[in-house]
């Protein structure tokens, strides 16, 4: 099977101009123009199959939006190649438009001032939709996402949820095979959340649509992508099952053990000789918390060894859910530079 | 609804693509006519004080620059209503996307951007352009005392040179539009296209009444063809040879600047900075 999208070595640098604060700084730059450039995405390899749904993750600033434009042919990359459906984006962006949609959370596609109809209608034409498919995709969409009502109504009279859910229509109508999704729930509520992942998971499920989804809701991540490319600083430094996420950063396993009297001496010494644990501490006079390295001791020996020094009221073991994983690499908790496990 | 367009329902085939964003922008136009109907009135201010002052100049000469007061006063209210069949607003959306970032969304859409921005001016063309050009026409004849085309055969030479300015105007707003991709804020783009439409185009005042080194400049640029052409030929002031090589000129700027128009968005999408997140 040939991936129908591929990235190999892509690379987007921007020119930012540097200007002093003030009317002097603003003159200056006028008269002698300074530049620095950043670079937004380093070096990314990427190859994704027909049918695969990919969470694209980072934190703000990391390069997603900028990875997702190089993809859709609307920024030309710095270096390094990338392909979609066969076709290298910014060389041919209107052939490339017919097989991608983009929906960007903070935008709309859809015409302010006509009615939401109307737009998918000049939609389907401008894809040059054929009648029948237009009528089904039309159909399938008013029926998940409850677009009837909004139908007849002009978009700047809707609600961000009414207006993101014909925006997804929109981007829908012409049957692409790539979808890429910038940050489409940022705002909703639940319930158009639901609605939303429905329609999009019933795509990827039935005809085998394409996804590319950048999000910072797990919600989104946890039902739509099996798989995650997490990006730092514009390098890729996760490419893998989004199950796999905690094994793979989260080696560390805590372990909360509680007594229902005051702990007699030192309990926590010894503790910290039993093979793996990283380190330990008392937060209080009842309480001992236990870190230790799942790769090297296992839940079972290290609550043995606890079990030596005290009687446990309580127990209560972190794992580390994904969702815990991304927030502690997001803020520097985690390193990203981890081994793989052994 | 305001309009009576089929729904989408009733149909057996898509649209030409054009086509249908030509109507799609006609039914924009529609939604907004209160405020092109006030816009259209401002401009009629203009045609109101114009054509007092040349009655003031008339009374004392009664030729001016070859044009007599009857030829002048057909000259001024229509230059207006010619003018006004290519207004601004597909120049200031452009501008507006540019600066937002929406423009993203015509990077992804399988489409010419150069043609969809002039059907897009079409649809408004038809709406705020033709109730203009009535408006013009209507208080032109009943008040104004305007003139009727010289001759059927000027009149055709007109329709036809008519057309080729719409096309001429619309591409020159497309140009200086896409200089927003490099600027990026439209407003004095906007300002200075204005005032360079309505002096060279001969809106203000005809070609002949310019000092020389004007109006040998504006009478090889291309936007002449915008209204001093059409009127010269509404009035019957060319002979045909003249005639045919105006409409020739005309033509070749239009070629000209649909070429350019393609060139230049393409590198216009290349060096855009996109706005926004």
């Amino acid at each position: 099977m040939s991936a129908v999208i591929t990235a190999e070595g892509l690379t987007m640098r921007f020119r930012r101009p540097v200007k002093r604060p003030g009317l002097a700084g603003s003159l200056k730059h006028l008269v002698h123009p300074e530049y620095t450039w950043a670079t937004a995405v380093a070096d990314v390899n990427l190859s994704i199959e027909p049918g695969e749904s990919v969470a694209y993750v980072g934190p703000n600033g990391a390069g997603k939006s900028t990875t997702i434009k190089l993809l859709c042919g609307i920024l030309i990359p710095s270096a390094g190649r990338v392909e979609v459906c066969g076709l290298q984006p910014h060389r041919n962006r209107q052939r490339n438009a017919a097989n991608i949609s983009v929906v960007f959370g903070q935008r709309t596609q859809l015409w302010w001032d006509i009615p939401v109809i109307e737009s998918l209608r000049l939609l389907g034409d401008i894809y040059s939709v054929p009648a029948t498919e237009y009528q089904r995709n039309l159909t399938e969409m008013v029926d998940v996402l409850d677009l009837a009502p909004l139908l007849p109504v002009p978009v700047r009279q809707l609600s961000l949820g009414q207006r993101m859910r014909c925006d997804l229509a929109a981007a829908l109508i012409h049957s692409p095979r790539v979808l890429f999704l910038d940050e489409p729930t940022i705002g909703l509520d639940v319930a158009v959340k639901a609605k939303l992942r429905e329609l999009v998971g019933r795509m990827v499920r039935e005809r085998g649509l394409t996804l590319m989804l950048t999000s910072h809701d797990v919600g989104d991540i946890e039902q739509l992508c099996p798989r995650l490319v997490m990006l730092d600083a514009g390098r890729v430094v996760y490419d893998g099952r989004y199950a796999e996420l905690s094994r793979r950063f989260a080696w560390e396993t805590k372990i909360t053990a509680s007594s229902a009297v005051p702990l007699d001496g030192h309990p926590e010494l010894a503790v910290a000789q039993i093979p793996g644990v990283t380190r330990t501490d008392r937060p209080d006079g009842t309480t001992l918390r236990v870190w230790f390295d799942n790769r090297v001791a296992t839940c079972g020996t290290v609550v043995a060894g606890i079990v030596d020094q005290f009687r446990i009221s309580d127990l209560a073991v972190d794992e580390g859910a994904a969702e815990d994983v991304i927030r502690r690499l997001y803020s520097g908790d985690l390193e990203y530079s981890t081994e793989e496990p052994a | 609804m305001t309009t009576t367009t089929p729904s989408a329902g009733q149909r057996t085939r898509p649209w030409p693509r054009y086509l249908s964003i030509a109507q799609v922008s006609l039914q924009d136009a529609v939604a907004y006519r209160v405020s092109t109907i006030i816009g259209i009135g401002v401009a009629f201010l203009w045609v109101l004080i114009l054509y007092f002052l040349w009655r003031a100049a008339y009374a004392r000469a009664p030729l001016t620059a070859g044009y007599t007061w009857p030829e002048m006063r057909t000259y001024v209210v229509l230059a207006f209503g010619i003018n006004a069949l290519v207004g601004w607003r597909v120049g200031s959306l452009m501008m507006a996307t540019v600066r937002t970032g929406d423009v993203v969304f015509d990077y992804v859409r399988p489409l010419n951007y150069c043609f969809a921005q002039l059907f897009r001016a079409c649809g408004y063309c038809l709406v705020e352009g033709l109730v203009s050009l009535a408006m013009c026409l209507l208080v032109g004849f009943a008040f104004l005392h305007i003139a009727a085309p010289a001759s059927p055969a000027d009149a055709l030479l007109f329709a036809v040179s008519l057309l080729l300015g719409v096309l001429t105007k619309a591409l020159f707003v497309f140009l200086v539009s896409l200089l927003a991709f490099w600027t990026l804020s439209g407003l004095g783009l906007m300002w200075a296209q204005q005032a360079v439409i309505q002096v060279f185009s001969g809106t203000i005042v005809p070609l002949a009444l310019m000092p020389d080194w004007l109006r040998t400049l504006a009478a090889i640029l291309p936007l002449r063809g915008i209204v001093a052409t059409p009127l010269t030929l509404y009035l019957g002031k060319a002979d045909p040879p003249t005639a045919l090589g105006l409409l020739a000129l005309q033509a070749g700027w239009v070629a000209a600047l649909l070429l350019l128009a393609n060139v230049a968005w393409r590198r216009a999408f290349d060096v855009a900075e996109i706005q926004g997140g």
